[in-house]
């Protein structure tokens, strides 16, 4: 009986499993292995590859050990300092996010006598649920979790659910820095929720889909960045706003309101609310990535196979990320009554060109 | 230095833009660090830089002017054969009042700027580890300076190493006597004579007999070469009109 029903599991996992020629004689070993090739079968099966590994959890997690690392030792040497570099000294300080997290995980969460309690540690966790499920839906060539064409309608819409869940943090802190942190985080919501969606759609006009398999398609020639440069723009600055970095880090803004939704937080809670930040980005570069930069369109390797459009996508990402960390140290902090103008003003009427580009474009491709 | 109105023309603005993104990125590849990696790297000082203070007990005669002098209250008197000082680095804030008022070189300066103490309590640094000079440990690999100018602030990285042979660094005494200025004001009280810890400040008798005549030369100071020049009966003077003067 059991052994049927793990002969039917390796049949569906295999039907549908990653063909990666590099390390083909190593899984064809593994499989003649009772017990592990089952586990094989489930790591090479595409939805879960695409969900759990690649570009999902576990290069979610590399990416957070790397980028919190990154921003900082970069930040350091614009700012003429040394950055993070006593943790591992021979690598430059490089595992020192891994330090701080195996701290936060330590370390005493302390919930205060005013919070509201129940919601002051669910919310946290449940700020994980619009941030990571659309991971499911974004594909990295034959690796995808959930195929859909509404792909990208539903990245957006899981991607404005984020804010709701900040403002919740701040009310359940019931503090006054958190209060104002909460109020900055709605009014910003609203300034950049408009022209992102506008950039998006102007695409998905360019593109007649809302299936990235579509766009990325149309992007084999030019990427959409020069089909459509003022979506470009107006996505980038949008995407500053979002995740709260430092032309617009007005929610979590350290030095007046001292990290404002979560000031009250310590311990792990904190751990978990940091990253929301950085994990958002990650899911507006990935999108980012598949609507301007050509996805997972790259030079293709033999030896790699199906590995290679996750490979690629990862790797876009991860330059994208990496060019917006500079831009840290470049600005300094707007005010959010210049943010609101600018984005009332410039942004919207941005994006609206870009939505005329957008439809034009789309029109004559 | 009046501040100048900005241009806020879009021409001016794309131009900060470009110039922030390539000062940036400039840093990013090749930063001008300034901060210095201290146990690594030892920042070269400047000679005349204050540092730990030594105490050459031989010649310390415990006039108590450095106790006396110290604006954080940092030296503390503590009685051995004598009254010498030590130093609370707790408190000290390198000043060296105290050894610009010794009297007799007996306090200098050294060239040891970064000390280590292990608890709050070794920091309240007694006589006899005034009395010998620290070594310094070396760690560094490399020395750097900063080299600084009105529009310009860098850091100079060099290989050779300094010497780090901790010396004193002798302060120039000149020979000091006090003096008395007006010896017609002096009121007779002597309290000169008892402060003085040399004997050097010698009352001659004076009396005025029933017939008018005055025996003796009178109330007059008179300073002997055993003077060092401590200062200490300038300071304790009721009238005031004792001063210090330099000698060859």
């Amino acid at each position: 009986m059991i052994n049927e029903i793990i002969a039917t599991l390796i049949e569906i996992f295999s039907s549908n499993s990653m063909q990666i020629p590099l390390i083909q004689p190593l899984v064809d070993y593994l499989m003649e292995i009772p017990l592990l090739n089952i586990l094989v079968a489930l790591i090479l099966w595409r939805p879960f590859f695409a969900v759990v590994i690649m570009p999902g959890l576990i290069v979610l997690m590399l990416y957070l050990l790397y980028i919190v690392w990154f921003e900082r030792k970069l930040t350091a040497r614009i700012q003429w300092r040394v950055g993070p570099l006593e943790v591992a000294r021979p690598i430059r300080g490089a595992i020192q996010a891994l330090a701080d997290g195996l701290r936060y995980f330590f370390q005493e969460a302390i919930v205060h006598r005013d919070a509201h309690r129940p919601y002051f540690v669910q919310l946290p966790i449940l700020a994980f649920i619009p941030i990571l499920l659309p991971i499911a839906f974004i594909p990295a060539g034959n690796a995808v979790g959930i195929k859909t064409p509404y792909a990208i309608q539903l990245i957006v819409a899981f991607l404005a659910l984020i804010p709701i869940t900040i403002i919740a943090i701040g009310w359940a802190s019931n503090n006054r820095f958190a209060f104002v942190g909460s109020v900055r985080e709605a009014l910003m919501y609203v300034a950049y929720e408009i022209p992102f969606i506008i950039a998006v759609i102007s695409m998905i006009y360019l593109y007649g889909s809302g299936d990235p398999y579509v766009a990325v398609e149309k992007q084999s020639l030019l990427p959409g960045a020069i089909l459509n440069p003022i979506a470009f723009l107006v996505f980038l600055i949008t995407m500053l706003m979002a995740t709260s970095r430092l032309p617009f880090e007005i929610p979590e803004a350290d030095q007046e309101i001292a990290f404002g939704p979560f000031v009250e937080y310590s311990g792990m809670l904190f751990g978990l609310v940091m990253v929301l930040a950085y994990e958002k980005l990650y899911i507006m570069a990935l999108l980012f990535v598949i609507l301007f930069l050509g996805g997972w369109n790259g030079i293709y390797c033999d030896l790699l196979g199906d590995l290679n459009a996750p490979l690629w996508l990862f790797i876009k990402t991860i330059v994208v990320i990496s060019i917006l960390a500079i831009v840290r140290s470049m600005y300094a902090r707007y005010r959010i009554d210049q943010t609101l103008r600018y984005s009332f003003s410039w942004l919207i009427a941005f994006s609206i060109v870009a939505l005329v580009v957008g439809v034009v474009a789309g029109w004559i491709v | 230095m009046k501040v100048e109105k900005i241009s806020r023309s879009p021409i001016a603005e794309l131009k900060r833009h470009v110039d922030v993104i390539q000062e940036a990125f400039k840093q990013a590849l090749i930063p001008d660090r300034i901060t210095i990696e201290y146990p690594r790297e030892r920042r070269k000082y400047p000679d005349n830089l204050r540092g730990f203070i030594v105490l050459d007990k031989s010649k310390c005669i415990s006039c108590f002017r450095c106790a006396q002098i110290c604006p954080a209250n940092a030296i503390q008197m503590g009685f051995y054969d004598n009254f010498y000082p030590s130093v609370d680095y707790t408190k000290c804030i390198f000043c060296h009042f105290c050894v610009e008022s010794c009297p007799t070189g007996a306090l200098s300066g050294s060239n040891l700027h970064d000390m280590a103490f292990k608890s709050l309590e070794d920091m309240k640094v007694k006589t006899t580890q005034m009395m010998r000079l620290p070594t310094i440990i070396r760690e560094d690999k490399q020395t750097v300076e900063y080299f600084v100018t009105k529009r310009e602030w860098r850091l100079v990285r060099r290989k050779e190493l300094e010497d780090l042979s901790v010396l004193r660094i002798i302060p120039k005494i000149k020979p000091k006597r006090a003096f008395c200025e007006e010896p017609e004001s002096c009121l007779g009280c002597r309290q000169c004579m008892e402060v003085c810890p040399h004997d050097a400040i010698v009352m001659e008798r004076c009396e005025v007999t029933l017939e008018g005549e005055v025996v003796g030369k009178g109330c007059i100071l008179k300073v002997t070469e055993k003077c060092v020049g401590c200062g200490l009966c300038v300071r304790q003077c009721p009238m005031k009109i004792l001063t210090l003067k330099e000698v060859e």
